[in-house]
């Protein structure tokens, strides 16, 4: 009996999941939140979200259609339900597009600044305007509750046939264009995929989904609210969807054919498996389950179609939409679970809005009762405020709400991570030198890295004591420790002193007031130096001035060692290419920059230390 | 119309051209991020060096193709061909769909991933420079002349030149003088440069041309869908009323 | 253990905070909500709203009223709060921990000062569950969470105290930190669910009460003769009905 008020409450939790990703996507950006990359610059945000709403928001206007053009008034009942479904579609489609535009903020831009030659504009004019068309469609089902809005809606009665048309014209255009998208892209697109026919191959498994859509929604909705499910319509639907199921895939294989790209088909990759995949479940199984008339008229078959379709025709757009692209080379996207929970958040607000127009106004002939309606319902007890709840209204505010917030608060506490703090840059431990009089200094062990001669430079350097000039801090009784002891990340600054060790029963057992000076914060500001105690810590001639307790990242320290040096002695040494690249890196790969010297280090302090940053000047 | 042309055998992979692009634009430190490509090339580092096997360098940059791509698919008019043929980009205008970042046949455009406002970001060809009558960053301060700047007819002439002087040392084909309609960096190589575009040859049809044909018909499909929906709605309701003749009112308009 | 503290200074803390905070948000607007509804169903409630703002203020700062009638509980109750309320949020060592994580933080109070007040709470703390405890009419309205919360109060303080004067600390300073930082995240986690949430609600409750319960006389029947509902149960009624009846309803629920 509380089907309806738990779906309600996974729908709320999810929203609540959502907002806390939503969140860190607006602090922090794309590259925080999704699996997106200069390879891979659409994901299922585009994929799915958008790409894929528009195609199932299309039984709005397969149905319109069918109703009002070609009068077929038997489908009558389930046409709010499908212009209702269409309408929260592109609503979401577009609030999903807000999530995955870098700049959202501009998405009016499209309205002033025309480019006539670009699908994308074309697709987004035409979603704004068919969202208009929408909005007038459904717009009378509200209004038929307010008296006061009786004149309006009677004009938009009379308006329906224009509308319609209007409609079913817009959609044809966006959901081919859709398609048009990816024509330029041809060199990028899986030949299984390409085709200059793929405004027309969109538009056709559109309606086709737009069916299936309707069918899924009619029999959930049914489900849910345990209402007698329409499968007499249905399964009219059904026999109709299976004539477009083979048409399109007479069209996909036979503009392969005409393309002569069917050798393609044959091949071991996973693309040519994931077309096979694809084409079965999109077209085949559903078409053949849709010819057995016992399918046709269960509700469960109908469903089983359904759901097949629908999968079907989303992963088609999913695969055009970027996941079949040759051009990414060996990097497999994955959508983060970030990106997952930001679609589903969508789809579970348009499904909260759905449920709460079916429950108000009368979408369905017959409307649903909703439980937490019930007018002679006992109230509730809640357990752990120890309450009274009050009326059902009040229970599922509460129970909603609390699930939002809970949602919520768990998202804060997984996305509080290296991810996001990192920024994108991969913690890469830094490795010894290896070597004797000769070092090779590649602290990734990447293969790529700087021949260094170690006693030429000690012996140019001027020999003797002169290990100083470069060994500027030693590990406690240590003489010349390895660099990559403190500056322990190839690309990320680390801290160089173990608080816990220095207070640990295991370690040394330093009371707080010994390096902390009394009544003042214990903080790395007016801690002593490390070498106030270990005063073998930093040779007294060191050239280098040391920030103790913090070491700058691998590749930072080795450049500003060698370049400052080389930058100096290139004017005595009369030698301009001293400090240049290539010095080093003979012949070997670019160590990704080599031009800012000392990297911006404020931006990348103190996050992954056990102390606060030290201020820098 | 102005081009670079670089000469893969003269360039000594010194990456002083990529220094100098990242001193004139003040291009942030670029560290390896997870988003980035392994070409070189991220939102800080507009042009980069490829070394390919046997010590042979490739640079990379932003093609300014003569019919581009990224130009036609943007749909607010951001990037732009500016009138010495730089693919110029106004961040005021874009909204950040990544559209051109798909469309681009060399996989060029990079994304501020991790800024809370980001932005595309790819070689502009120094298009305020150039227009001053000054050169590009890169070519300017290249010590072996391995890419230089100039007219694009004088520099295919010259590609040609080149070739026709050394049959033996290059490759027949100047790179970027048919591809994708031309484009304005070219390249003459000894080794073979299929690998800047994922090891696939590339038409001469210029890709915006593609979805020309799609959107001339636009407005027809709309027009003719719309005509025909209504034709076909006139249709049956006529037939349906002539069925019911002397019955009552057709359901439909009014009832609902 | 450190791997322990960090997680409790880290993810744990983020999301107790979070919970604090979305649920404090969460009562206040619900709280709101219902007070709406309350006052749009009996609109014909006379509320003097000066006098009702007049008792919130004043409650605010309860001290000089408790003062007359039991004035060594409202000034320890009083001390207790002060303490209770600027030591965590002023501390330095806190403000560390927020700019570490938010990037901004405030001005802190001294040290000595903090202790002092430390030492006040803790002092404050035993105090009230004492006097609960052993006062008659207190403790016949008492519940259990009324005798926990100062004691689970007192716990961060104590640890916190030792922290910092580890010369007192029966434990290594790790041990404190770890039960500082967890007792003082299931505080956190506790204050919207229970009865600490007064510290948004209370400038509420005198409204709540004023809508609850200024009725014009004899207002409830009319409302219930308004609606026919005379012989009926309404939900408003439903708390205080017998189990007999309660199954009545169900029952007459059942057969509809």
């Amino acid at each position: 009996m509380n089907r309806v008020r738990n779906f309600k409450l996974i729908l709320w939790m999810i929203i609540g999941l959502g907002a806390a990703v939503a969140t860190a996507r607006f602090m922090f950006g794309l590259g925080a939140v999704t699996n997106l990359s200069d390879r891979v610059p659409w994901g299922l945000w585009i994929g799915f979200d958008v790409m894929s709403g528009v195609a199932l928001a299309s039984g709005g206007f397969v149905l319109t259609a069918t109703v009002y053009i070609f009068k077929l008034d038997r489908f009558h009942s389930i046409v709010r339900p499908a212009i209702l479904t269409a309408l929260l579609g592109y609503i979401a489609v577009a609030v999903g597009l807000l999530f995955d535009l870098g700049l959202p903020w501009n998405i009016w831009h499209m309205m002033i600044y025309w480019n006539l030659h670009s699908p994308l504009f074309e697709v987004g004019w035409c979603v704004m305007l068919y969202l208009t068309v929408l909005l007038l469609e459904f717009f009378p089902v509200p209004a038929e509750k307010y008296g006061f809005l009786s004149k309006i809606r009677g004009f938009l009665t009379k308006l329906r046939l224009p509308l319609v048309i209007a409609g079913i014209a817009l959609s044809t255009l966006h959901q081919s264009s859709l398609g048009s998208l990816f024509l330029i892209m041809p060199y990028n697109v899986h030949p299984l995929w390409y085709s200059p026919i793929m405004p027309v191959t969109f538009f056709i498994s559109a309606i086709g989904l737009g069916l299936m859509m309707v069918t899924f929604e009619s029999l959930f909705t049914g489900w849910l609210y345990r209402r007698e499910q329409e499968v007499d319509l249905l399964e009219r639907l059904g026999a109709a969807a299976r004539w477009v199921f083979l048409l399109y895939l007479a069209i996909r294989l036979g503009d392969l054919a005409v393309r002569d790209q069917l050798g393609h088909l044959s091949g071991g990759e996973w693309q040519v498996k994931m077309f096979w995949f694809e084409l079965v479940i999109v077209a085949i199984i559903p078409t053949v389950l849709l010819f057995i008339r016992a399918v046709r008229r269960s509700a469960a078959g109908l469903m089983t179609v359904a759901i097949t379709g629908v999968t079907g025709i989303v992963l088609n757009r999913i695969n055009v939409g970027g996941l079949v692209h040759i051009n990414r080379g060996e990097t497999l996207y994955l959508p983060a679970w970030t990106e997952i929970v930001i679609t589903l958040a969508v789809i579970a607000g348009a499904a909260l809005v759905f449920l709460f127009m079916a429950e108000r106004f009368k979408v369905w002939e017959i409307q649903p009762v909703d439980p937490d309606a019930d007018p002679i319902k006992m109230p509730e007890f809640h357990p752990v405020d120890s309450s009274w709840l009050g009326k059902p209204e009040i229970v599922a505010r509460t129970k909603y709400s609390l699930g939002f917030i809970i949602a919520a608060a768990v998202g804060f506490a997984l996305l509080s991570g290296e991810p996001l703090e990192s920024r994108g840059v991969d913690p890469v431990p830094a490795q010894q030198a290896r070597g004797g009089d000769t070092l090779w200094i590649d602290g990734n062990l990447d293969g790529y890295g700087v021949e260094f001669l170690h006693v030429r430079h000690w012996y140019r350097s001027g020999s003797g004591e002169s290990c100083v000039e470069c060994h500027h801090m030693n590990l406690p009784l240590d003489r010349n420790s390895g660099c990559y002891h403190c500056h322990s990340d190839m690309y990320l600054p680390a801290d160089a002193f173990r608080h816990d060790w220095h207070s640990s029963p295991t370690g040394g057992k330093l009371a707080c007031h010994e390096c902390h000076q009394k009544g003042v914060v214990r903080a790395v500001e007016s801690a002593k130096k490390c070498d106030e105690c270990h005063n073998d810590l930093i040779p007294s001639e060191a050239s280098i001035e040391v920030e103790q307790y913090m070491a700058v990242s691998y590749a930072d320290a080795m450049h500003h060692l060698c370049i400052d040096c080389h930058t100096k002695e290139a004017v005595p040494r009369e030698n301009p290419d001293l400090p240049r690249c290539t010095t080093c890196h003979k012949g070997q790969r670019d160590i990704i920059d080599a031009t800012v010297l000392d990297s911006d280090r404020r931006n990348l302090t103190g996050k992954r230390t056990l102390l606060p940053p030290i201020h820098q000047e | 119309m102005k081009a670079i042309l670089t000469d893969t055998t003269k360039c000594i992979g010194c990456r002083e051209c990529v220094i100098a692009c990242k001193t004139r634009y003040k291009l942030d430190n670029s560290i390896p991020r997870r988003w980035s490509a392994e070409d070189g090339l991220t939102a800080r580092n507009w042009t980069s060096i490829i070394e390919r096997p046997d010590s042979k360098y490739v640079r990379k940059q932003c093609r300014h193709c003569i019919e581009p791509a990224c130009v036609s698919a943007c749909p607010v008019n951001a990037l732009q061909k500016n009138k010495d043929g730089a693919v110029v980009y106004d961040s005021s205008k874009c909204m950040g769909c990544r559209y051109c970042m798909m469309a681009c046949p060399y996989g060029i455009p990079r994304y501020d991933w991790d800024r809370q406002v980001p932005y595309v970001r790819k070689c502009i060809l120094c298009a305020e420079y150039i227009s001053d009558g000054k050169q590009p960053a890169c070519t300017e301060v290249c010590p072996t002349e391995a890419t230089i700047f100039g007219e694009r007819d004088e520099l295919i002439a010259e590609a040609h030149r080149r070739i026709k002087a050394n049959p033996g040392k290059y490759i027949n084909r100047v790179w970027g003088e048919h591809e994708v309609g031309g484009s304005q960096v070219l390249y003459i190589s000894d080794i073979d440069l299929s690998f800047l575009t994922y090891g696939q040859p590339l038409g001469d049809k210029p890709l915006p041309d593609r979805t020309a044909s799609a959107m001339h018909a636009v407005p027809y499909a709309f027009v003719g869908m719309g005509s025909l929906m209504a034709g076909i709605g006139w249709v049956i309701g006529r037939r349906m009323k002539n069925e019911e003749g002397g019955k009552d009112k057709p359901e439909g308009e009014e009832n609902e | 253990m450190h791997a322990w503290i960090e997680f409790g200074s880290g993810p744990l803390f983020r999301l107790c905070f979070a919970l604090m905070l979305l649920g404090l948000a969460r009562i206040v607007v619900l709280t709101i909500i219902g007070m709406v509804e309350a006052y749009l169903r009996n609109d014909d409630k006379i509320i003097n709203w000066r006098e009702l703002i007049g008792k919130t203020v004043s409650w605010l700062f309860p001290i000089a009223k408790l003062l007359k009638k039991r004035p060594v509980y409202s000034l320890v109750s009083f001390l207790f709060h002060i303490g209770l309320i600027l030591t965590p949020l002023f501390l330095a060592a806190h403000l560390l921990l927020w700019e570490k994580s938010i990037g901004f933080a405030w001005f802190a109070i001294p040290q000595s000062l903090a202790d002092y007040l430390t030492l006040i709470v803790i002092v404050c703390g035993l105090t009230l569950f004492l006097m609960r405890a052993l006062y008659g009419p207190a403790r016949a309205i008492s519940r259990k969470q009324d005798y926990i919360w100062p004691l689970l109060l007192v716990i961060p303080f104590l640890t916190g105290y030792m922290c910092v004067n580890g010369r007192i600390s029966p434990a290594t300073y790790q041990w404190m930190m770890l039960i500082h930082i967890f007792s003082g995240n299931l505080i956190t986690v506790m204050i919207p669910f229970t009865k600490i949430a007064h510290c948004v609600l209370t400038p509420l409750s005198q409204l709540v009460t004023g809508i609850g319960w200024k009725f014009p006389r004899g207002a409830g029947d009319k409302v219930i003769e308004t609606l026919g509902y005379k012989d009926r149960p309404t939900w408003v009624e439903q708390p205080r009905l017998g189990l007999e009846k309660v199954t009545t309803v169900e029952k007459e629920a059942a057969e509809k």
